[in-house]
């Protein structure tokens, strides 16, 4: 993702901010990281570059169907 | 059963589907439809403009030819993995995984927002119609096209035990539940016969 769509993303609970911490970037994406809900705390995967907004209860589902 | 276990099998269901099919189409949704449908939204070049379960990339590949802003959202990756293939993982489109119902977006992020072949799988519909109008800038358009209520009772019993379904009635009841005021539905078919879809374009009111 590109470091500019912090600016429309937000926790798809609360909707607050969201903070990034990038471990991978590339070619001015973030390839690997998380993001981190300002508010609640709740940290979200970018997996290969693609952000796993999900809530918590849908990613654990599929975690636990995996 | 509770939201979440329904939830759960939606998602089975889809990764199952993912590896037979493209996703149900419970209408026929082709080309011409698409394009007429994409005359209706109306996207200026430069629009900041989403695809609410973007899934393969059907919609997404018509909103490409109006602006080069397009965002994907879809809670299952291997729906999407399709669409990676025609756009790239990271190119030409912003792809997210996410949930119709809780939108991981600000409030009056988008200029437009387009939603095919989604909603007859989203446990609260209303819910996500009235997510889509929060992360719509107000005087936005959106465009939702769903699977109108089919004629024969085989499909219907078909319909009614795996998606949702609706009319026009249908239809009013869920905008007017998620806050919309004006909109109208158009009926698009393929051929006579053919599964119908029902399209509603929508203006997100002024606050």
């Amino acid at each position: 993702m590109k470091e500019s769509l912090l600016d429309i993303v937000c926790c798809p609970l609360d909707k607050e901010d969201l903070e990034l911490d990038a471990t991978e970037r590339e070619d001015g994406e973030v390839i690997a990281g998380t993001l981190t809900c300002t508010e609640c705390g709740e940290v979200y995967p970018i997996e290969d570059g693609i952000p796993n907004l999900l809530p918590p209860d849908m990613r654990e589902e599929e975690e636990a169907a995996a | 059963m509770g939201l979440l276990e329904d939830k759960a099998r939606a998602r089975l269901f889809y990764k199952y589907l993912s590896k037979v099919y493209d996703r149900i189409n419970p209408f026929v949704w082709n080309e011409a439809m698409r394009d007429e449908a994409l005359e209706w939204l109306d996207v200026q070049a430069g629009d900041r403009v989403l695809d609410v379960g973007c899934g393969t990339g059907f919609g997404t590949e018509g909103l490409l030819q109006y602006t080069d802003d397009v965002h994907g959202l879809d809670q299952s990756v291997h729906q999407m993995e399709k669409a990676f293939e025609k756009f790239g993982k990271r190119d030409r489109v912003h792809f997210y995984r996410g949930d119709a119902e809780r939108l991981p977006f600000a409030d009056d992020s988008f200029d437009a927002v387009w939603s095919s072949g989604s909603i007859e799988y989203w446990p609260e519909p209303v819910e996500g119609l009235r997510e889509i109008r929060r992360v719509a800038k107000p005087g936005a358009t959106v465009l939702v096209v769903g699977p109108d209520y089919p004629n024969s009772k085989l499909m219907r019993k078909v319909a009614d035990a795996i998606m949702l379904f609706y009319d026009a009635e249908g239809a009013d009841r869920m905008f007017e539940a998620a806050g919309y005021e004006e909109f109208e539905h158009h009926i698009q078919q393929a051929k006579p016969g053919s599964p119908k879809a029902i399209t509603t374009v929508a203006t997100v009111p002024e606050e």
